[in-house]
């Protein structure tokens, strides 16, 4: 089953997988949105720019970070080629996307993070489906048997741990009810996610390594899981005390 | 949850995840685990042995400390058919900086006599091989036409392109980082 999904799915149809899943995260984040802090349009703005932001921050600096090859053939700039791409730079100018959005028409913060939540819990999802089919953020060899065959290895299906806890995740955060403080969505998504990430880097066989041996993703989710709970008591005090 | 509770569980949770992180180390010191060949980025590229269309054998270990651009092909494949003069200008440009082209036609799936008036009509002057077994393709685990590895000058696989055509400026980045 695992062979005929990575063939339908085969690069670079993975990324069908990926938008689809923008694609349903945006529709559960507007079934789910409470329209007292922030509208369906508002919403679809802060998507639309922020897929805008992501797609243009990352052509362009890739562009700028590759000057000279651009240089010999500059058409190259609109190329369909999505290999041209810097993520991260992607992610970036989302960030800063967001930051712009938010000093002009200044929409509720955390409430806006909220009713973000489904559609960055569903992408989440989808993430790992896709690396599955690319066969790109793969397990260490095992002799468990559910291991899967990837990459001349029997290996752990870290793209499968991955999606089972994602979708526990957005399960999770779908039918618990909403607890104030804003936030408390966001802030929830934020902790369960850097804790799945935290445990299941150790089964990745292609972690970045720092240190001597320690997994950069899992130092990270680790930062991001100690910010998430300071934040969440610093909501809650808030809350009290306003 | 009340406030001492809740500070307690957090603080269990840090600490729990401080104890996986250092019981998790990568003790082989690798990124990517095992460094078993295989045909996907940051893996050392499968080694293989074929004939080119003018009787020369070439094996890519024998090439080991050069950047090599592996691109597998076939005549009736038409992204290959339009990325192949775009490889030749990179290829000429680079090739004196210390860049190999292999371009590896899938000859248990094409016309073998296509290929020389395809290289002349294309005007290619980089190496041609021959897959008459279909070794390559197992061994790179082909999934579509065409498909491109870019090794690096110590034998690893740096990118992997699927699917074509690749536009010069993608050839132009992949093949500079590759001769670094």
């Amino acid at each position: 089953m695992i062979t005929v999904f990575r063939s339908v799915f085969a690069q670079p149809r993975h990324l069908i997988l990926v938008l689809a899943a923008l694609w349903l995260g945006l529709a559960l984040a507007e079934k789910h949105l409470d329209r007292r802090y922030i509208s369906k349009d508002a919403l679809n703005n802060i998507v639309y720019y922020g897929i805008l932001g992501y797609v243009i921050g990352g052509r362009l600096l890739f562009v700028l970070a590759h000057l000279s090859a651009f240089a010999a053939s500059p058409l190259g700039i609109f190329s369909l080629n999505v290999d041209l791409f810097d993520s991260t730079a992607g992610l970036v100018t989302v960030m800063i996307a967001g930051f712009i959005y938010g000093v002009r028409r200044r929409p509720p913060l955390w409430s806006t993070l909220d009713a973000l939540t489904p559609l960055f819990a569903t992408l989440a999802v989808g993430l790992p489906l896709s690396h599955l089919a690319a066969g790109t953020a793969f397990g260490h060899p095992t002799s468990l048997p559910w291991g899967i065959d990837l990459w001349n290895a029997n290996r752990h299906p870290t793209q499968i741990y991955d999606f089972i806890t994602s979708l526990g995740i957005l399960g999770l955060l779908w039918f618990r009810k909403i607890h104030s403080p804003a936030g408390s969505e966001f802030i929830s998504f934020t902790a369960l996610t850097a804790c799945a990430r935290l445990f299941l880097e150790a089964f990745r066989g292609d972690s970045t390594l720092v240190f001597g041996g320690l997994r950069l993703a899992q130092i990270l989710a680790w930062i991001v899981l100690a910010a998430a709970f300071v934040t969440k008591e610093l909501l809650l005090r808030k809350e009290n005390t306003g | 949850m009340q406030q001492t509770p809740r500070r307690v569980t957090h603080a269990l949770i840090l600490l729990l995840g401080l104890v996986w992180i250092f019981l998790s180390t990568d003790k082989t010191g690798r990124a990517t685990s095992g460094n078993i060949p295989a045909p996907q980025q940051g893996f050392q590229a499968p080694d293989f042995e074929l004939i080119t269309t003018t009787g020369e054998i070439i094996k890519l270990s024998d090439l080991q400390g050069q950047a090599v651009l592996v691109n597998l092909w076939a005549t009736w494949c038409p992204p290959c058919r339009d990325e192949m003069r775009t490889i030749e200008r990179i290829y000429l440009d680079y090739e004196e900086k210390g860049l190999v082209v292999l371009a590896v036609n899938m000859t248990y799936q094409d016309n073998e006599k296509q290929i020389n008036p395809f290289i002349a009509e294309q005007g290619l002057t980089y190496p041609i091989l021959l897959d008459k077994t279909g070794q390559m393709a197992n061994a790179y685990q082909l999934k579509s036409l065409a498909s491109s590895y870019f090794i690096d000058r110590a034998g690893l696989i740096r990118e992997v392109v699927i699917g074509g055509p690749m536009a010069e400026a993608l050839l132009r980045t992949r093949v500079e980082e590759i001769l670094k």
